[in-house]
């Protein structure tokens, strides 16, 4: 039974790939649920998260697993800072953001992500460059899972898990989630809507670098400038199908297009596999809009 | 259709067009293969400008007509040796009809879903080209022909000037108010009789038929195409960059901002290649947030009389 072999090794790989799919685009998911802005630099910053694994590995010799800590207090900075340059005039005073405040925010975090990435090849140059992290195999029956990945599924999982907790069993959460649903309602019981939307948009940078360093794990030589330019609409693809502001919605869409690609990319070649991964959007879009889950 | 009197704009723009066409006859082939690209971006800035310009439809993806059109003229040329003009117009004719495939169904969303669909439609078909060996496999389609700098110059002119006075005139005229309405309030605009669906598939196949034009003489330009550069989105984004820069709407914004976006570019390229997209990108964020409405805004605020001359 050659080909049961290969079908379960391939969906083992695609949920494993699915999960940190997940995560990268997780900071998406928070941001564009809570504050309604889809951030389009989000590559760029899983981007400067997978550099910052290459370089505490290379400087300090940190594992992928230990520098997702550092670059998710990275990310928590960053994240403040792009509230208040970025979104900040565009969402005080306002209940709902208003299409023209879509339309400078998706200009504006365009510009930005030009700016990022090209701002990276001049200071990494394009050559991509590579974490060695490799810990062993686990072997399953006749599946040989390599543990880097298997422990980067896991934390991932821990990742959402934990952002879920947050913000359905903190005080703070839930001012994040009232955010989410009503900017005016949230103000008038007494919390600041922007230190609420800035935390909400910082957790998702958090995240988001986290994810990039997590994500070098699969990478291995694939570290680049660049490298935005797919996990950025990959990102975008799995919020959609998760639907935004629905913390499971990220690991429902990331496992569907992890799971999607690898198995496509099993019986037929890698770029039908990636083609049918980003077109599964449209019909989503079409049909269920608020994403499959309920 | 009641068409009013040109203003001062367009007279300008056609003196600024005739002054290109006089330059490459007067100056010769250096000076015209300098102006070609300029007149490329100025054409693709246009194009552009039909659909987010004018509907506030952010569209990413824009590349994906260009790539069309590129590689219409080059299975036309190297294939069947077909005239190049025949592969604009082809690229063109693409351009219309894909344009309108997708549009029927992309237009339906609004906003940032728009925006993400057309970003993975062009990923999309990129990997779907890679499928095709006819269509070079990811590999190069060149094609010989003679040196005719002059020939593609004035085909882009050519383009350029349509695309100038369609934009003038469709701003004016009552299609142009019905796109305006939908930018600003897509719901009250069809609760007061405009229908979005139509103009809005008008916009976005005007886009689609200039933007397949543009790349088929971009492809003509380069005598080739490849899968790699033909989808890259730096094109993209460098044409949306160019109607921010200028003034999203308006008649003399693209060509301002294609401008201002080619020069460096043209200074740059000795020294640093990406302090092009990097400086483009720096001034992209600056006018998001601080002037929506570019240059051309800038400008009418500036001075009473250029407020009522500059559409």
């Amino acid at each position: 039974m050659v080909a049961a072999e290969l079908i379960v090794t391939d969906l083992a790989f695609g949920l494993m790939l699915g999960c940190v799919f997940s995560v990268v685009a997780h900071g998406l998911n928070m941001i564009w649920g809570v504050v309604k802005v889809v951030n389009i630099a989000h590559g760029e910053f899983i981007m400067l998260g997978a550099y910052g694994a290459y370089f505490l590995n290379l400087f300090a010799g940190l594992t992928p697993l230990e520098t997702a800590p550092v670059d998710a207090a990275i990310g928590l900075l960053v994240g403040y800072a792009f509230y208040y340059a970025f979104l900040h005039r565009e969402l005080r005073n306002k209940e709902t953001i208003t299409l023209q405040s879509e339309m400078v925010t998706l200009a504006a975090t365009f510009g930005l992500s030009l700016f990022v990435s090209n701002l990276a090849i001049i200071l990494f140059t394009g050559n991509p460059v590579g974490v060695n992290y490799n810990p062993g195999t686990l072997q399953f029956g006749y599946v040989r899972v390599p543990l880097a990945a298997l422990y980067v599924a896991i934390l991932s999982v821990l990742i959402i898990m934990g952002t879920w907790l947050f913000l359905e069993r903190t005080f703070i959460g839930s001012a994040i989630r009232a955010y989410a649903q009503d900017v005016t309602a949230t103000e008038l019981v007494g919390a600041n809507p922007a230190k609420v939307a800035s935390l909400a948009t910082a957790l998702g940078f958090a995240v988001t670098m986290a994810g990039g360093a997590l994500l070098t794990v699969w990478i291995p030589v694939g570290i680049n400038p660049l490298m935005g330019a797919l996990y950025a609409p990959i990102s975008f693809v799995i919020v959609v199908l998760g639907g935004p502001g629905k913390m499971w919605g990220s690991l429902v869409g990331g496992l569907t297009l992890g799971v999607v690609i690898d198995l496509l990319q099993a019986f037929t070649t890698a770029q039908i596999a990636y083609a049918a991964a980003f077109l599964i959007l449209i019909p989503v879009l079409v049909f269920r809009p608020e994403g499959l889950l309920k | 259709m009641k068409i009013e009197k040109p203003g001062l704009t367009l007279y300008g723009l056609c003196i600024v067009m005739a002054l290109l066409a006089s330059a490459a006859l007067l100056l010769g082939v250096a000076v015209s293969s300098i102006l070609l690209l300029l007149l490329i971006y100025a054409a693709l800035a246009y194009s552009i400008n039909f659909i987010t310009g004018m509907m506030g439809y952010v569209d990413f993806g824009h590349v994906l007509f260009m790539a069309i059109g590129s590689y219409a003229l080059a299975t036309l040329v190297s294939y069947y040796g077909a005239n190049p003009l025949l592969g604009v117009g082809l690229g063109a004719l693409l351009g219309l009809v894909f344009a309108l495939g997708i549009g029927l169904v992309i237009l339906r969303f609004r906003g940032v879903y728009f925006a993400i669909a057309t970003v993975v439609l062009v990923l999309a078909a990129y990997n779907i080209v890679l499928q095709f060996p006819q269509l070079g496999a990811g590999g190069e389609i060149i094609f010989n022909l003679t040196f005719q700098p002059l020939a593609t110059y004035f085909t882009i002119w050519t383009i350029v000037l349509i695309e100038i006075v369609l934009t003038y005139y469709v701003n004016r005229s009552r299609i142009g108010f019905g796109i305006r309405a939908i930018k600003n309030e897509e719901d009250a605009a069809s609760s007061v009789g405009v229908s979005p669906r139509t103009l809005k598939l008008t916009g976005y196949m005007l886009g689609g038929l200039f933007g397949g034009a543009a790349g088929a003489v971009y492809a003509w330009s380069i005598s080739g195409v490849t899968a790699g550069p033909a989808f890259d989105f730096t094109f993209s984004l460098l044409m949306l960059a160019m109607i921010i820069i200028g003034g999203v709407g308006t008649s003399i914004g693209p060509l301002l901002g294609a401008v201002v976006v080619y020069i460096p570019s043209y200074f740059l390229l000795t020294t640093v290649a990406q302090a092009q997209p990097l400086m483009i990108g720096l001034l992209v964020i600056i006018m998001a947030l601080f002037l929506p409405d570019g240059i051309v805004g800038l400008l009418r605020r500036s001075n009473q009389r250029l407020r009522l001359v500059l559409e």
